[in-house]
């Protein structure tokens, strides 16, 4: 039997072969909807990622704690011991930040601009994702002596020197006559966030620079919170906050003392968008995978009118239904299989050079290219179907009349 | 087991062309013995092509019945008939129905390969076969490089493959010249004499007929004579 079925392909080899424009042609049809059904799984998952990215980019996958403000319950101020409780016992949290805020009037020469001063870590910018297009942060030297330093976005640049291409490093600022420190980096510019601030309207600099000079009379206004990985936010965000309550001496009949914020929501929501728009791409691509089909029903629909005689010649000598059938079917077969191979090769050559033109780091997963030549083959063979009952339905007689 | 390989009682065949019953073949009783070379005579439309088909199950009766080896194959299903056709019918056509674009050895082991024979001794009886009707050197050829006569020695080659009982030809010699037509006559009577086929012709060419046993001849889908030849040739 199995000697039979390689005898079966290789005769539908044969048959293919004779014609190999033809063949080729109808190839072509499965190959590119193959293809473009590979390219389009790619494209959406790639597309997705990097919106993804973009949208981490922002800072929006870090957990916030703010310092409860409400009511008159007895405010417990977020402190380094916050910190370093939740460093130690949470084990899908990868690093916490503190962030003091106050809003001062920064002034250079004769400039002034009121703007908000975040005393804050090195990792900063890291978590926040936000590169420095002059100088550096402040590193862990600076912090331990509470150097005088601090990190200019692209507003003050422009409000206090005028002109946002200066080089402005080594420049002073002083900011609410407190504290007069020294320009060593500038951050990059980011733009407005959704919710409409500018976010660029900011100065950092050394926490502990910022309690000498400043205070922290109500402690740190809010910790930052990064998990280890994206989809641990939720696991971050609840073991921060069992941890901040047993920190805080918090019963179990007392309400939280602080607020915890994740952007979870708003990455599901971004997510699910980018999801469906993938999806329709990969609907559309369906449709010419389906059109591959058609095209190989209607040349086999062709190649059985034409070879009506040879049909008749087959059956009249004895060959049965089925076999005539399985002829059929075997080259509707070969025709997918090979449509799908050169679907194959198009739909990853096409993904890779388009994910490297556009820097994403996806490349096509072996399962979505399995499952497309897959999907390809099984519409193939529906579509091969029609075309072999017609062969294998015609009677031997009429057949071999036609010459 | 019968004597008979081929027998017939009352058959007929009724085509329906719009609505109107249109009798082709009228309570037709046949016997054809086990080695008996019998021709089928008759004008063209008298029923003798509707008769050879069904004799060969590519059609069914109507009505009655038809046995062949003893066996009634007259409402057979389409696998079935396929099946006689392979193991116990050959055929050979007047227009050597070969496939076109296979050589002469595999058009000979068609019919082996659908009996289920694998290729090498599939190939290797093909190849004996052609030999034996004197195509030794042309098998790789395919029909269009070989001439009317070759072809028709291809096909007979290919009616022999799988050891029939019953050899039907309709028109061997129809599409041939008178010489070569007496090659192929020649060629079908050896064989008969060597594998104790049974041979029925359908044919219009009295050089044919006058070799046969016996002559059935037809008009307007009935059997009105029928004749025994004195000196039946080979």
């Amino acid at each position: 039997m199995r000697r039979q079925r390689s005898e079966l392909f290789g005769m539908a080899f044969e048959t293919l072969r004779r014609n190999p424009g033809r063949s080729a042609l109808t190839l072509l049809g499965l190959a590119i909807g193959v293809g473009a059904f590979i390219a389009m799984v790619s494209f959406g998952e790639g597309a997705r990622r990097a919106v993804m990215d973009q949208f981490q980019a922002l800072g929006t996958h870090l957990i916030r704690v703010r310092g409860n403000t409400r009511g008159n319950q007895e405010r417990r101020p977020l402190s380094d011991a916050d910190i370093v409780a939740i460093e130690r016992d949470s084990s899908s949290v990868s690093n916490v930040i503190p962030v003091a805020r106050m809003a001062f009037e920064a002034s250079h020469g004769g400039e002034q601009w009121w703007t908000v001063v975040n005393g804050t870590d090195p990792e900063f910018a890291d978590l926040h994702n936000w590169q420095l297009s002059l100088g550096g942060l402040f590193n862990e030297r600076d912090l331990a002596q509470r150097a005088k330093v601090c990190v200019l976005g692209q507003t003050l640049v422009r409000e206090l020197f005028g002109d946002p291409e200066l080089d402005v490093l080594g420049e002073t600022v002083t900011l609410g006559g407190l504290l007069t420190c020294r320009v060593i980096g500038v951050l990059g510019p980011k733009g407005t966030s959704t919710s409409g601030n500018d976010v660029d309207d900011i100065i950092l600099v050394p926490v502990t620079t910022f309690a000498t000079y400043f205070g922290l009379p109500t402690g740190y206004a809010a910790l930052e919170i990064e998990p280890k990985a994206p989809e641990w936010v939720e696991s971050a965000k609840l073991e921060a906050a069992a941890v901040l309550r047993r920190s805080h001496g918090l019963g179990p009949e007392d309400a939280d003392d602080f607020q915890i914020d994740s952007p979870t929501e708003v990455i599901k929501a971004v997510d699910s968008t980018a999801t469906i728009l993938a999806r329709l791409l990969q609907g559309i691509a369906a449709v010419s995978l389906f059109v591959g089909g058609v095209g190989i029903m209607n040349i086999q629909l062709v190649s059985v009118t034409e070879r009506t005689a040879e049909i008749g010649i087959r059956a009249a000598i004895g060959a049965s239904p089925r076999q005539i059938l399985a002829q059929f079917l075997v080259e509707g077969a070969l025709l997918s299989l090979l449509g799908a191979t050169f679907g194959i090769i198009l739909g990853v050559g096409v993904s890779v050079t388009v994910a490297g033109y556009m820097g994403w780091e996806r490349i096509t997963s072996v399962s979505d290219v399995v499952g497309s030549a897959a999907f390809g083959i099984a519409v193939g063979l529906v579509f091969g179907f029609l075309p072999a009952r017609r062969a294998a339905m015609l009677d031997p007689i009429d057949a071999l009349r036609r010459q | 087991m019968s004597r008979f390989v081929v027998r017939t009682e009352k058959l007929s065949k009724v085509y329906h062309e719009g609505g109107a019953p249109l009798p082709v073949l009228i309570d037709v009783d046949v016997a054809i013995e086990f080695g008996e070379i019998v021709a089928l005579r008759g004008p063209s439309g008298s029923g003798k092509s509707t008769l050879l088909n069904i004799l060969g199950c590519l059609d069914r009766p109507t009505r009655g019945r038809y046995w062949l080896g003893g066996r009634d194959v007259s409402s057979l299903d389409r696998t079935a008939q396929a099946w006689v056709r392979l193991h116990y019918i050959g055929f050979v056509f007047q227009t050597f129905h070969l496939i076109a674009h296979s050589t002469a050895l595999e058009n000979v082991a068609l019919p082996l390969h659908y009996a289920g024979v694998p290729r090498e001794p599939a190939h290797a009886q093909a190849r004996a076969l052609l030999e034996r009707v004197g195509l030794g050197e042309r098998l790789d050829h395919r029909p269009n490089q070989l001439s009317g006569g070759q072809r028709q020695r291809v096909a007979v080659a290919r009616a022999l493959a799988c050891k029939p009982r019953l050899i039907l030809a309709d028109e061997p010699t129809g599409a041939l010249d008178t010489r070569t037509g007496q090659e192929i006559l020649g060629l079908l009577l050896e064989l008969h004499a060597e594998e104790k086929l049974t041979l029925v012709l359908v044919t219009h060419d009295p050089a044919v007929a006058a070799v046969a046993h016996r002559q059935i001849e037809i008009r307007d889908g009935r059997v009105v004579r029928e004749s025994r030849s004195d000196a039946p040739a080979a």
